[in-house]
């Protein structure tokens, strides 16, 4: 579903923020992007979202090819992925329900449709109270989770999620957590960026260590006992 | 819509949303409503900045009222200049063969066509005493034993235009009794050369018009769209096209050509009224009605149409640069 054959992202300002990566996530995996801060995890997502393009090896995600896409590719790609962005990227002049309706206003759903799978989306982070807000009234955690409602909405095939724990208490993230299982057993394939060391041990993934840019391991989750 | 299926490699995911297709609007009701309320949206936006909105709405109307002045001022000038169709002749020569009754039966003939305003039949020894008369030469007539002049019939045409001057002239050399056609076509060519130019005028005007709005409205969006950056960022990072990110920004483009196109007609109106008030003295005492007509309602739709098309044309072709210049 994703993988990462020797892929190398070096920035304009000859920053090398990934080097020689190579690795393979596919159906209804669930893996961590770990490291510490500046290690490339962010770079990595990205790469996978289209956001940037690697400067050596190959990078295929859902059948694309990331190395070379178009501009209509891009956006037909980034219609099958659930993003939850580490800044959010809320839009602060519409409610909470228009944010999160806003993929599947994208993809042209139907209102009455759109109603539903936005207030179940809403439902499993629990929000749906909040549904008329806008963000700016909403703490740093309810924010993050009006980002994962949103990402999830659409039902999408990958979900790459940003530090998507890290405005919220333990009780929450482990919430978040469960709402990802669940994408995880319908056959999402699912790649969560963290820092977040409890958590991750706490669970029991797979788990992509990044140092410098280098993949420094790359931990298969414990077979169940 | 029938559902497309996308190159997924796992077809035994049910509950994953493979192809986005299922549950989206097919319904033109659907579609309606949903551009309804993006042209609501885009309204809204353009009343926020009123100042700015009505600037822009000003220039969209005065740039369309010149070449729809111009227009109105060239019909008007043809019907003003219609009035001159006397001088708009065609002389049939008739074959020296075709008698006095024959050439008159000709001309009757020829009044009965609905292309034909008035024809008059001038014999061979009317011609002679016209010719002699006009040239002082009677007494060198009268030496003459035989009339060299043939029988001619005079016409004017009911279409003034050169074209179709042209064209019943050819017609009418087909006739059999017909030698000769002559388009006295003086003021047919004056006519069709002032309404060339002012034609030419109304092109070339309507070319700088039409790259002058372009500009106005590319700019007018251009700072739109950077007033929205970050809300097209997110559209496109969660898979929005550019054209979805344009669409509310087409619907501003077309709102102000409606606009603007509205204003413009108003202001001719205006601008006619004040015109036919100061012609009305000036008419009076030449004893003329002529009056300056405007635009008639197909115009004033022409007119508002036009600037729809080049404001919704501009801010397509505007918007979609700019917002593919926006990346993350
Ligand atoms: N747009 C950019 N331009 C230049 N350097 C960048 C850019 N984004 C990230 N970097 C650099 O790339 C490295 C990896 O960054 P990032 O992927 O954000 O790490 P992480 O998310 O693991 O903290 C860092 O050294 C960072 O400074
Ligand atoms: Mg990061």
């Amino acid at each position: 579903m994703i993988k990462f054959d020797n892929v190398s992202k070096r920035y304009a300002d000859g920053q090398e923020a990934l080097s020689n990566i190579s690795f393979e996530v596919s159906h209804g995996e669930f893996a961590f992007i770990t490291g510490h801060s500046g290690a490339g995890k962010s770079t990595l997502l990205k790469l996978i979202l289209a956001m940037e393009t690697p400067s050596s090896g190959q990078l295929i995600a859902n059948g694309v090819n990331l190395n070379r896409v178009s501009t209509t590719q891009i956006a037909r790609h980034r219609r099958q992925i659930g993003t939850v962005f580490q800044d959010h990227q809320l839009l602060h002049d519409r409610t909470v329900y228009d944010n999160v309706a806003l993929p599947l206003e994208i993809c042209g759903y139907q209102p009455n449709d759109a109603a539903r799978r936005v207030r179940a989306a809403l439902d499993k982070v629990g929000l749906l109270n909040k549904e008329k807000s806008f963000p700016e009234a909403l703490s740093g955690g309810e924010q993050q989770r009006v980002g994962i409602a949103r990402a999830v909405v659409n039902r999408p095939s990958i979900i790459l999620a940003d530090e998507p724990t890290g405005n919220l208490d333990p009780g929450l993230s482990a919430e978040v957590i469960r709402v990802f299982q669940q994408f995880q057993s319908v056959g999402v394939c699912l790649l969560v960026a963290s820092h977040d060391a409890a958590l991750i041990e706490r669970l029991n993934c797979r788990k992509i260590v990044l140092e410098g840019g280098k993949l420094r391991a790359d931990q298969k989750p414990r077979p169940k006992a | 819509m029938s559902a497309t299926k996308r190159n997924n490699d796992n077809p035994n995911q049910p509950r994953v949303n493979r192809n986005t297709r299922a549950g989206q609007s097919g319904s033109f009701g659907d579609l309606f409503k949903l551009h309804r309320r993006i042209a609501k949206v885009s309204a809204i936006r353009l009343l926020q900045t009123p100042a700015s909105s009505l600037v822009t709405l000003f220039v969209f109307a005065v740039a369309l009222l010149l070449p729809a002045l111009l227009l109105s001022l060239n019909s008007n000038l043809a019907s003003l200049l219609a009035g001159f169709q006397d001088s708009a002749q065609i002389t049939l020569y008739l074959q020296d063969s075709v008698s006095e009754a024959e050439g008159q039966e000709v001309s009757d003939d020829l009044l009965t066509r609905n292309d034909i305003e008035g024809a008059y039949y001038v014999s061979p020894s009317q011609a002679l005493d016209e010719f002699g008369a006009s040239n002082g030469l009677e007494d060198l007539l009268i030496e003459m034993t035989a009339n060299p002049l043939p029988g001619a019939i005079v016409l004017t045409p009911l279409d003034v235009s050169s074209s179709a001057a042209d064209e019943l002239a050819r017609q009418l050399q087909e006739l059999s009794q017909v030698d000769v056609v002559r388009v006295d076509s003086l003021w047919l060519q004056r006519l069709a050369a002032i309404s060339n130019l002012v034609n030419a005028i109304g092109s070339v005007l309507a070319v700088i018009v039409i790259f002058g709005l372009f500009l106005v409205v590319g700019n007018t969006i251009k700072l739109a769209i950077e007033n929205r950056k970050a809300e097209i960022l997110v559209i496109k990072l969660i898979g929005g096209s550019d054209m979805y990110a344009a669409r509310p920004f087409l619907y501003t483009g077309l709102l102000y050509g409606l606009g603007g196109g509205i204003l413009a007609t108003l202001l001719q109106g205006i601008v006619l009224a004040t015109f036919n008030s100061n012609l009305e003295v000036l008419m009076r005492l030449y004893e003329s009605d002529f009056q300056l007509r405007g635009f008639g309602l197909m115009s004033s739709q022409l007119i508002i149409v036009a600037g729809a098309v080049i404001g919704w044309t501009a801010a397509l072709l505007a918007s979609l640069r700019h917002i593919r210049a926006i990346n993350p």
